[in-house]
């Protein structure tokens, strides 16, 4: 091995590019990770919530050390219109460390600390330019006026892929397959957020809206509870929002003034607003996930499943950077770095994170074409409810009628029914 | 919760910008042609405007989130033609998320 030589470098410290140095590491691999961010986490951004099977399964004793904010233990699915708010608030009991609302900043810089102490090298502050290939084959990345080369390079650059794309490994990202995703982090404490949620320190919730939060966009808001903040926010698909022609800035900083969320973040002090892309093209728009001497993991080859009541990207970037990890450990001792040694790339991904993109393939087409969901079902919902709670001495009605009165002219039935079934089928 | 301006809630973040050199570069003069002026809505940080004193496009990077969605709004700087780019700020400048 040469001295400049690395066997694997990686384009990005995010859960992917981690967790895959994380794994290299341990079978004592020379690995280099560069990101561009000021540290590791400095540039990322999620809603969000980690589901705890993918850390557990990259690093099954330290996993409980990590800078996890609050188990979800109560789940609010809403649906909102201007003035009002229907929501169905699930609390389970039963369910034990499935998820955890997470910051980033935290939590990549922990992780990138694990791949650190297990052997891995981190370089944060250098933006990766573009790679060296030679005959056809990756061979390692140019940043600012250096070229460092390695057997093979790992893409976990996220969303955003610009040096696969313009290398010309993948093709570019298309408008219509991602989501733009705004956040506000609101300071609130400890006490204040137990009491607001009925909840306890170390346990918190996890809040999913549609309706007027996105103005009938395709989209919704989130809300999440940190240990002493919240995070707020909105998902929009961005080609709707472009053809909506609404200000966006504007409609996130409405967001917090909405009644059924107001509440939540009363008093609470701003103290970051931030913006990311979300991949949502799923298994239709998935790249090409390996070329010789390159792979690709987490958001950079558009592993992400959005079903609208939740949102998974971390677990997948995670479990993608380990099969990275494998299937270079598998190349480096063949000392072949191939696409016909790196196909097995996608059999190790099969059964997990393909699997589930394949089974939830047409819920990005449902959540941007159904356009009742984000409109004309919160009304019904809102306006239903208020119907069988209004109590003025008029004659009464059964809830079947009330049903019936509540989506009478508002929207043909076979719609409803559609929607339903292909929700069903979809989601 | 009181209405922020953009200032205000760009004021709570943390960058180490470089004031001189904008990684992202738009031909304002071009922009005169461009028929849906979708940066100036869809940026969620507001920084395109479109200056109805001049009839020209307003840019200003500092602020800049980074969050590429521009890149994909306008078709200039997606394809990168003559004028327009988008990358991200160099070694480590730019926005630095302590929340994220
Ligand atoms: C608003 C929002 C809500 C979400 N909610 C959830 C949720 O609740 N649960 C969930 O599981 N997922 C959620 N997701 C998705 C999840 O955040 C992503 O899937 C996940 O962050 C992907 O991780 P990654 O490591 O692949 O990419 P990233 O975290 O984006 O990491 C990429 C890294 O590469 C670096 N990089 C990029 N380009 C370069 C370059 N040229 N040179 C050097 N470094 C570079 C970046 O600085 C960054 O550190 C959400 C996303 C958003 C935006
Ligand atoms: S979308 Fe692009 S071309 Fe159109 S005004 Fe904005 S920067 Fe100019
Ligand atoms: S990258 Fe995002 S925040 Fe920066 S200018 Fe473009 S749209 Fe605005």
């Amino acid at each position: 091995m040469s001295e400049e030589k690395f066997q694997v470098i990686i384009i990005g410290a995010g859960v992917a590019g981690s967790a895959a140095a994380y794994t290299l590491a341990k079978a004592g691999r020379e690995v280099l990770v560069v990101d561009k961010g000021r540290a590791p986490g400095a540039k990322n951004m999620t809603g969000g919530r980690l589901y705890t099977y993918a850390l557990k399964e990259l690093m099954p004793e330290e996993w409980a050390e990590a800078p996890l904010e609050r188990e979800v233990t109560r789940e609010i699915m809403m649906m909102m219109t201007p003035a009002d708010s229907v929501a169905v608030d699930s609390t389970f009991g039963s369910v034990n460390q499935q998820s955890y609302t997470v910051l980033r900043a935290r939590l990549d810089a922990w992780l990138a600390e694990k791949a650190e102490e297990a052997g891995a090298m981190m370089v944060p502050g250098s933006t990766v330019d573009g790679l060296i290939i030679r005959d056809g084959k990756v061979a390692g990345i140019k940043t600012g006026d250096e070229e460092l080369e390695a057997d093979l390079v790992i893409s976990a650059e996220g969303a955003n892929a610009t040096v696969a794309e313009r290398a010309g490994l993948i093709r570019p990202v298309e408008l219509k397959d991602v989501a733009i995703g705004v956040k506000h982090v609101i300071k609130l404490s400890e006490e204040i957020i137990n009491e607001r949620f009925n909840t306890v320190s170390g346990k918190g919730a996890a809040v999913m809206c549609v309706g007027e939060c996105s103005k009938g966009v395709s989209g919704g808001a989130f809300l999440y509870t940190n240990k002493d903040s919240i995070s707020l926010g909105l998902v929009v698909d961005s080609q709707s929002w472009k053809n909506s022609r609404l200000p966006l800035a504007d409609i996130a900083e409405e967001l917090k003034r909405h009644p059924a969320l107001a509440r939540y973040i009363e008093g609470g002090d701003l103290v970051e607003y931030s913006a990311h892309l979300i991949p949502e093209g799923g298994f239709k728009s998935l790249p090409q996930l390996y070329a010789d001497g390159f792979l690709l993991a987490g958001d950079a080859a558009g592993f992400v499943v959005n079903r609208g009541f939740t949102v998974r990207g971390m677990d997948y970037a995670m479990l993608s950077g380990i099969a990275a990890a494998e299937t270079a450990n598998e190349a480096i001792e063949a000392g072949v770095y191939s696409r016909s040694i790196l196909k097995s790339y996608e059999s190790r991904l099969q059964q997990r994170v393909l699997k589930d993109l394949a089974l939830f393939r047409n819920s990005h087409d449902y959540i941007t074409r159904t356009r009742h969901v984000y409109k004309t079902y919160p009304r019904l919902a809102a306006d239903l409810m208020r119907n069988i709670y209004n109590v003025d001495g008029s004659p009464a009605k059964l809830v079947s009628g009330l049903v019936k009165k509540t989506i009478s002219g508002r929207v043909p039935y076979f719609d409803v029914l559609k929607d339903m079934f292909k929700g069903g089928r979809s989601l | 919760m009181k209405y922020l301006s953009m200032d205000d809630r760009l004021a709570k973040n943390r960058f180490d910008s470089d004031d001189h050199n904008s990684h992202i570069i738009v031909d304002k003069t071009a922009c005169n042609t461009c028929k849906h002026r979708g940066c100036t809505y869809c940026c969620p940080a507001e920084r395109y405007k479109w200056d109805t004193m001049s009839d020209k496009l307003i840019f200003d990077h500092v602020g800049c989130l980074e969050c590429g969605n521009c890149r994909l709004i306008c078709e200039r700087l997606k394809q990168g033609v003559e004028g327009y780019a988008w990358n991200y700020p160099v070694q480590g400048r730019g926005i630095i998320f302590r929340e994220g």
